[in-house]
């Protein structure tokens, strides 16, 4: 039970420590806390035993990492369209082509203003 | 006899084509679209919706213009850079010319249609890129409905529908043509709502819209329009389910509307 525990906790660490460093930062937060609850569960099973608890510090370890990461980005990170001039050149080229593919068409009068 | 009816004023309805009411010339809409998991809301890209005038030595026309461009955090992943456009009659958004250019994660198409709407045929240029970077072009001559037009058309004919006269139910088939094949879109107008958006608290019409036969955007109210009650009919807000979680597209500005 308690090795389920551990090992389900350290998957959804390891998931958030991916996501966290991945443009879906936020939605680390979900096996963030997943990974924090397996960590509690664990160490509530593990109370009074004298074991080795390293595994379970290295879950917490990790999803702080990730919980740290995941704040700092929603924070800090501004929401901004990236370089968009090869987009604009790409317009202007359209237009001019369109314009020359319109003149050879035959446009209904009576649809016009 | 139900069917050949339905028929039928679809074709009348096609040909007494709405005047356009609710288009501006200069009209420019600007969306963030993003992706809802569980209220968690990462943003993806900004989606404009521009229109201005474009003249030729006989003619002037309407350019719709949309375009998509991913965030820069994601453009290193998986870079968008999207233009969709159509050139339309000013008074009845009828197509003549569409074009969509589009770069996606390093695919590139192009696909251009003129429509020749006296033999109701369109002439329908694809050019894509190979893997070793050269291109390679696909020119056909389809025939389609009368009252068939291109995606960026179409959305804009759905702002220029008189909701205000439809009853909650009420329902309009749209044809479209897209990647050289026609589909069948059904609008259906659902309820009015009151929602809260970037640009102020709108009371909008709530809109279900669907593909026949397709894959994408199926029935059963899934995919949802949000349009402000007035007559510049604005896409506020648009919701679309994809197998984890909803696709969310959200007005950031309008500017240069008609009304």
């Amino acid at each position: 039970m308690k090795k389920l525990i551990i090992i389900l906790g350290f998957i959804s660490a390891i998931l958030a420590v991916i996501l966290a460093v991945t443009p879906l930062s936020k939605i680390a937060f979900l096996p963030a806390v997943a990974a924090l609850l397996f960590g509690v569960i664990a160490i509530y099973i593990s109370k009074g035993k004298k074991e080795l608890k390293k595994s379970i510090q290295l879950i917490f370890l990790l999803t702080i990492m990730a919980l740290v990461v995941t704040t700092y980005k929603s924070i800090f990170n501004k929401v901004e369209v990236g370089n968009t001039e090869e987009l604009i050149e790409k317009e202007n080229e359209s237009e001019e082509q369109a314009i020359e593919e319109l003149e050879e068409l035959d446009i209904d009068e009576s649809d016009l203003e | 006899m139900k069917y050949n009816l339905l028929f039928l004023i679809l074709f009348v309805s096609s040909i007494n084509s709405a005047q356009n009411t609710a288009i501006g010339t200069n009209e420019k809409l600007t969306f963030s679209a993003s992706y809802n998991m569980s209220g968690l809301l990462t943003e993806l890209a900004q989606v404009t919706m521009e229109t201005s005038e474009v003249k030729t030595s006989s003619s002037t026309l309407l350019k719709l213009k949309c375009t998509a461009a991913t965030y820069s955090k994601w453009d290193n992943f998986f870079k968008i850079r999207d233009l969709y456009e159509s050139y339309v009659s000013p008074k009845t958004l009828t197509p003549y010319l569409y074009k969509r250019d589009i770069y996606e994660g390093g695919y590139e198409k192009f696909m251009q249609y003129k429509f020749k709407h006296k033999t109701n045929t369109i002439e329908s240029i694809k050019r894509k890129k190979r893997g070793d970077g050269t291109t390679w072009e696909e020119k056909k001559n389809l025939t389609i409905s009368a009252s068939t037009k291109d995606l960026v058309s179409t959305i804009y004919n759905i702002r220029n529908l008189d909701i205000h006269k439809a009853k909650p139910g009420d329902n309009q088939t749209f044809k479209i043509v897209f990647d050289n094949e026609e589909f069948l879109i059904n609008v259906k107008y659902l309820s009015k709502e009151t929602i809260t958006t970037n640009i102020g608290k709108k009371e909008c019409y709530k809109l279900a819209i669907s593909i026949n036969n397709s894959s994408v955007l199926k029935g059963n109210n899934d995919n949802l329009l949000w349009l402000t009650a007035d007559a510049n009919k604005i896409p506020v807000f648009a919701k679309f389910k994809i197998p984890v979680g909803n696709g969310e597209l959200k007005i950031v500005s309008a500017t240069g509307l008609k009304n």
